[in-house]
């Protein structure tokens, strides 16, 4: 029981990582971003060939590909997401979806389609109630329980964070104070995307790389941030964790339906509670 | 984007305003035949030319793949409904139509009519849930609805569906009806398109189809005038979802076998792209972009080894700079060509609905 416990927070902290960057977009630029799969997977991969290749320590790897990524933020949100401001949801779905169509295609021409697999940088094991657990999991959870202090502190204590939560709430009154808002979402793009690699980053030791590792979490991730209220930080912090609990439970007892019981929970959540959009 | 055949709608509704070219209003309604003739020559013997130049059997897989794109036309070009999980029905048809073959008789005209209800069935209990909603909820929530299917006939049903790997279907030979025979699928399936074309067609031309088009410009104010828009957005979905079942039947009969590749959700960014390619809300262009999209798809991976970032680029184009399609595109000059040059262009043409 406690094994499932762990795992369920080891996952809702990795959803957490990505979906807080999806909850931004989306609360702030009315962006849906599919691209958003894009920073995750190249993190991923640069994470790779830095640790298997390069013979770089985990720890330098990991920094130096959430770096990396930034910049690539940076231009998706240039050329794309910021040509998408006020269009109807259609066409930026589809935009970003193009965008991650060639994301993919470039890591499959740069890596090629083989699953990689990476082993536990820690290899440690702490004791828990009597019972060995992974202590890279728990950093896992810490991590994500600090991030999340960390945002609330950078929302709520300065100028940057308090515009882009008054954009959340309502971005023509923000306008109308005179307020430059493309920087702010800019920002709060980059962050997201920043905090989507330092996801894929945790996550890459527990699991299986491959070209479509993104497609597959994006998908769960937007379940996420539906469940948690778009552009609602706190909202997506319980929900990543509820889901992560929901997908490690029915892992236990059922293991093929793990993630469709996410869809299950939101396709409930949305006949309840449709998002005006 | 806007509808094509504006000034028709308009010149029913408004019988003063003149029809096409002063004729009177209604012309069309005076004459169904001779025009929907013409249109049948022309778009089967285009699919006939096509033939000999890609082989006979890839072109039945480009009829099948532009029966769906109409039915996503229906929902996403006429309705302004995007989904994302629109290969649910699709597979639903394949499935049904598998299924009945193999283990009820192996009569194939029964089974595509199986194939049909069973998406049409499906539709009609997801599509309570689904049509509520608008936007990236709707495309988000059949995208769910999708997975789910895929996850069932993976892992729970997978004694029935055969999982991962699929099945065979055979089906018996009925007289001159032989499913065994690649001239004879290509000219049953290339009837079928014409039919449903001309279905879809009509149903989009009828009173029905100008509210299914209002419906996309501005919910509210159709709601306000006292329809239950609820309900017209259910029957647009089922109707979609059956015509999307059929491809689906007509596919599992073409290849003689079912896996859960049909239902791929990757695959659908494949109709989108055939629609907007094509020109959102145009019958033709579905058509159009239903053969482009295959012909790229086919080709382009024979030459090109990245041909996915091709798309992906297409799409962005499609979606920055040419979001009227190529049907959207031809069509103010070929109408203008037939009127004579007397049709005065409508000052909205080509505007851009945002």
């Amino acid at each position: 029981m406690i094994y499932t416990l762990m795992y369920g927070l080891t996952i809702g902290a990795i959803l957490y990582f990505i979906s807080v960057g999806l909850s931004l977009t989306f609360g702030t630029m009315r962006v849906t971003n599919f691209a958003h799969t894009i920073t995750y997977t190249i993190g991923v991969y640069l994470l790779i060939a830095l640790v298997q290749q390069a013979k770089v320590s985990y720890l330098w790897a990991a920094v130096l590909s959430v770096l990396a990524v930034v910049p690539l933020g940076y231009l998706i949100e240039r050329f794309i997401i910021r040509r998408l401001y006020g269009e109807s949801l259609d066409y930026t779905f589809i935009a970003t979806f193009a965008v991650s169509l060639i994301g993919v295609d470039v890591v499959k021409w740069m890596w090629g389609v083989q699953p990689k697999a990476l082993g536990d940088p820690i290899r440690k094991y702490v004791d828990l109630v009597g019972f060995p657990f992974p202590v890279y999991r728990l950093l896992i959870v810490i991590i994500a329980i600090l991030l999340f202090l960390a945002l609330q502190i950078l929302m709520k204590r300065t100028m940057v964070g308090k515009i882009i939560l008054a954009a959340l709430e309502d971005r023509e009154r923000v306008r109308c104070l005179g307020i430059k808002l493309d920087k702010y979402f800019s920002f709060a793009f980059i962050l997201g995307s920043a905090l989507a690699a330092l996801g894929g980053v945790l996550y890459a030791p527990l699991t299986s790389v491959h070209p479509y590792m993104g497609t597959t979490i994006l998908l769960l991730c937007f379940a996420v941030v539906i469940v948690g209220g778009m552009g609602n930080l706190k909202g997506t912090f319980l929900a990543a964790f509820a889901l992560g609990m929901v997908i490690a439970v029915t892992a236990r007892y059922w293991p093929p339906g793990a993630e469709t019981m996410v869809f299950v929970v939101m396709a409930i959540v949305l006949m309840l509670r449709p998002i005006d959009v | 984007m806007r509808p094509a055949k504006k000034e028709t709608v308009n010149g029913r509704a408004f019988p003063s305003t003149g029809g096409v070219a002063g004729k009177p209003a209604g012309r069309q309604a005076e004459r169904p035949g001779s025009r929907d003739v013409l249109e049948f020559l022309i778009i089967g013997g285009c699919f006939v030319a096509l033939a000999p130049l890609l082989r006979a059997h890839r072109v039945t897989d480009f009829m099948i793949f532009c029966i769906f794109t109409l039915s996503f036309d229906l929902l996403y070009g006429y309705m302004g409904r995007l989904s994302f999980g629109h290969l649910l029905f699709l597979g639903a048809g394949a499935y049904g139509a598998g299924l009945f073959l193999r283990h009820v008789t192996s009569n194939p005209l029964l089974a595509i009519l199986l194939g049909m209800s069973v998406a049409c069935l499906l539709a009609m209990i997801v599509g309570l849930v689904t049509v509520r909603a608008t936007g990236a909820c709707f495309a988000l929530i059949n995208l769910a609805f999708n997975q789910t299917g895929w996850f069932l006939v993976m892992s729970p049903l997978r004694k029935v569906t055969g999982g991962q790997d699929g099945f065979g279907v055979e089906a018996a030979r009925l007289g001159w009806i032989d499913f065994g025979d690649a001239a004879f699928r290509f000219w049953f399936v290339l009837v079928i398109l014409l039919l449903m074309f001309f279905l879809l067609k009509r149903l989009m031309r009828s009173p029905y189809g100008i509210l299914v088009r209002s419906i996309k410009e501005d919910e509210t104010r159709v709601r306000f005038l006292g329809y239950n828009t609820y309900l017209y957005k259910w029957i647009t979905f089922v109707i979609s979802a059956s015509v999307a079942g059929l491809s689906g039947a007509l596919t599992a009969l073409n290849y003689g076998y079912v896996n859960p590749n049909t239902m791929d959700v990757h695959k659908n960014v494949g109709a989108v792209f055939a629609c907007l390619i094509g020109g959102a809300g145009h019958l033709y262009g579905a058509l159009v972009g239903g053969v482009v999209y295959m012909i790229i798809s086919n080709f382009l991976p024979v030459y090109i080894r990245r041909w996915e970032m091709f798309l992906g680029a297409a799409l962005l184009v499609v979606v920055f700079r040419f979001r009227r399609g190529i049907w959207g595109s031809l069509e103010p000059c070929l109408s203008r060509a037939a009127a004579g040059g007397r049709l005065r262009t409508p000052p909205d043409k080509g505007a851009l609905v945002k």
